[in-house]
């Protein structure tokens, strides 16, 4: 206890009224007022120990630091006498991981809450060896997919919105990122990350079943789409030619900006196929950076990956399936759906004119009333009848279904779950006096109404489309001189309706006395 | 006077008091001593792994005091010297043990010494006065 003090803080310098401090001399001392630290004890609970006792004599002059080495006795019967037990009355310390002890230590100490120590559950140790040597390695979920070197990259933003390769995917967790890359003309040929070679570059580890050998799957080229500097993307057909980004009159062509990857997938865990879909654009020379987007999903194989809009009843946000009833056969047959049989809308786009920008539609999400339209420029060469086949084409899109699923989850089996679409003519008439002359009518607008209610229970109800009407609006075109033009607007909307009926409280019947005389009860008489 | 007999009495009366005290005192020890361990185990760090060895030597003595002062207070009385002599042998299997209760115990606090010591003067004494008057019935 002599060589215990507390109070003494700074190394190699003397504490202020700390008389323990072995710093301090005699001088310092004197300048002390009093004894921060007056005893120093070990454990009180021992019957008889010693103690240090550091007090100040003020009487003297100058006062100095009085060192007192007592025995302290407990008078308590109950103080400890002695003591067999090595760990009593100290903490015990930790101990030191070393290569043999560190599983022990590990189980012991490695979870949430410390188990019961080296001496406790020492069945499951033996019930775990065995299994391992028989599991199949396989991937599950949320395992990063492993290629030759490293892992699968999905380039991702991290804390901003610049891109790290860092970020692997999941097995079976589906992604979307979005992030930007700093590249310019100058060095859009030294950036791996933009070059389409560095994305199917290594090959994905698809472990097998037996552990022999574990076989690579190649990542192939699904699809190129060829991306032009004001939005419009084309698809390259054909050849899946890898191409490099190269400097050509002053734009670096070929840049990534968009990667899908698809990996099919088997029941037991493994990666049989993987392909992937790029998008290349072009940069000039005053871009600095780029935006990149990555998806990937997944397919089990030997399935048609056909994403559910709810389970049963549509969420809100998720798009309407629809499909239509292959011809020719009066009886029922299976729903045909597709990735081009969906309920789409007409897009907007930045130069508002109908023509320039077809094909781009939106799908319909369920619960989200859109509106959209476009101008149309008309001039007086344009006859009438391929005017009116081109709006309809661009109000409806290429295939318009005719049945829409009423539940999210409808199978295509089942006919009586599909919804057929009302087909609704409004013509505006413009009061003309000769009637007679041949009017050309022209679809301006198309507006789909949607009703749903809600269906089922009332703490969960799902949502179920019951009517879908699509009305088509007609307007007169007048005939125009020649050398004129004239723009009429051209509207899409849908509006979801809720026709749900308020739920009726259903009440318990009345409790009825059921009283019924027995059947013989006048005996005698009847 | 009546004379019931004609021999002296050969049992020790001291002996005899003594086996009776300490049969008194011993309860109390027990009772004492398994209070106290009950209570070291709440106040200090009290592992399975040693306070199963104290309880266990606490009830061997109990099961031991038992015979060895039926024994005692039979051959005393009988004045035989069997019993008595087997009383003595079990005194030292107690004394043994009551050495562990004050030296060898996990944890031997200020009471543990006193009372322990009481008890061991007491066997002390009684095996001093089992000495004498086995060496009276024998002779």
């Amino acid at each position: 206890v002599t060589e215990l003090c507390v109070c003494d803080l700074l190394v190699a310098q003397c504490d202020v009224n700390c008389c323990c401090d072995p710093d301090c001399s005699a001088a310092e001392f004197s300048l002390f007022t009093t004894c921060s630290v007056p005893i120093v004890v070990g454990d009180s609970r021992l019957c008889s120990q010693k103690a240090a006792v550091y007090s100040l004599d003020v009487e003297a002059n100058p006062p100095e630091m009085i060192f007192k080495l007592i025995d302290q006795v407990n008078p308590s019967v109950f103080c400890i006498h002695a003591t067999n037990y090595k760990q009593a009355l100290s903490f015990s310390s930790p101990k030191m991981p070393t290569s043999e002890n560190f599983d022990q230590l590990l189980k012991e100490f490695g979870s949430a809450a410390f188990s019961a120590g080296p001496h406790g559950w020492d069945v499951n140790t033996d019930r775990q060896n065995p299994s391992d040597a028989n599991e199949t390695y396989r991937y599950e979920y949320g395992v990063p997919i492993q290629t030759v070197d490293a892992f699968l990259r999905l380039p991702s933003p991290v804390v901003s919105s610049w891109c790290s390769d860092a970020n692997p995917a999941g097995f079976l967790v589906n992604q979307i990122t979005k992030c930007t890359r700093s590249v310019s003309v100058k060095n859009c040929g030294d950036i791996p990350a933009v070059s389409m070679l560095f994305y199917i570059n290594s090959s994905i580890l698809a472990v097998s079943k037996c552990l022999e050998f574990i076989f690579q799957v190649n990542i192939t080229v699904q699809s190129i789409a060829v991306q032009s500097p004001d939005g419009m993307r084309t698809l390259l057909g054909g050849d899946d030619v890898l191409r490099i980004p190269e400097v050509l009159e002053g734009l670096c062509i070929n840049i990534v900006l968009g990667v899908s990857y698809h990996i099919t997938y088997t029941e037991a865990g493994e990666i049989i196929e993987a392909a992937a879909a790029f998008v290349l654009g072009t940069i000039n020379e005053e871009a600095l950076s780029i935006q990149q987007s990555f998806e990937i999903s997944f397919t089990q194989a030997n399935t048609e990956p056909v994403p559910l809009s709810g389970n049963p009843g549509y969420v809100t946000g998720l798009p309407i399936r629809a499909g239509y009833r292959p011809q020719g056969y009066p009886f029922p047959v299976e729903m045909t759906t597709n990735k081009f049989s969906q309920l789409t809308l007409l897009q907007s786009t930045s130069s508002q004119d109908c023509l320039a920008a077809q094909g781009a539609r939106t799908p319909i999400l369920f619960g989200y009333n859109m509106v959209a339209g476009c101008t149309l420029r008309i001039t007086a060469a344009m006859k009438c009848q391929p005017l009116a086949q081109t709006l309809l084409d661009l109000l409806k899109g290429q295939s318009f279904p005719q049945y829409v699923a009423s539940f999210g989850n409808s199978q295509a089996q089942d006919v009586l779950d599909w919804v057929p679409i009302t087909h609704l003519h409004i013509s505006e008439q413009v009061r003309m006096y000769n009637t007679f002359q041949s009017s050309c009518q022209i679809p301006v607008s198309l507006e789909i109404e949607v009703k749903w209610t809600k269906y089922g229970s009332l703490v969960n109800p799902q949502a179920r489309i019951v009517n879908v009407t699509a009305t088509i609006t007609t307007t007169t075109l007048k005939q125009l001189p020649s050398g004129r033009e004239r723009t009429i607007p051209v509207m899409s909307s849908v509006v979801f309706t809720d026709v749900s009926s308020p739920a009726v409280p259903g009440y318990k019947a009345w409790p009825t006395i059921n009283v019924k005389l027995p059947f013989d009860f006048f005996f005698p008489f009847v | 006077p009546e004379i019931l007999n004609n021999c002296s009495q050969l049992s020790s009366l001291p002996l005899q008091i003594l086996l009776y005290v300490n049969g008194v005192y011993y309860i109390f020890y027990f009772l004492a001593t398994l209070m106290m361990i009950v209570y070291k185990s709440q106040v200090f760090s009290y592992p399975n792994d040693f306070l199963a060895p104290d309880l266990l030597m606490l009830f061997i003595m109990a099961i031991l005091e038992v015979p060895r002062l039926y024994f005692g207070s039979k051959g005393n009385l009988t004045e035989e010297e069997a019993p008595l002599g087997l009383s003595l042998v079990l005194t030292l299997g107690s004394v043994v043990l009551a050495v562990y209760f004050l030296a060898w115990q996990t944890y031997v606090l200020r009471a543990d010494v006193i009372l322990t010591a009481l008890l061991l003067s007491t066997y002390g004494l009684e095996s001093g006065l089992k000495v004498m008057a086995i060496a009276a019935f024998v002779s």
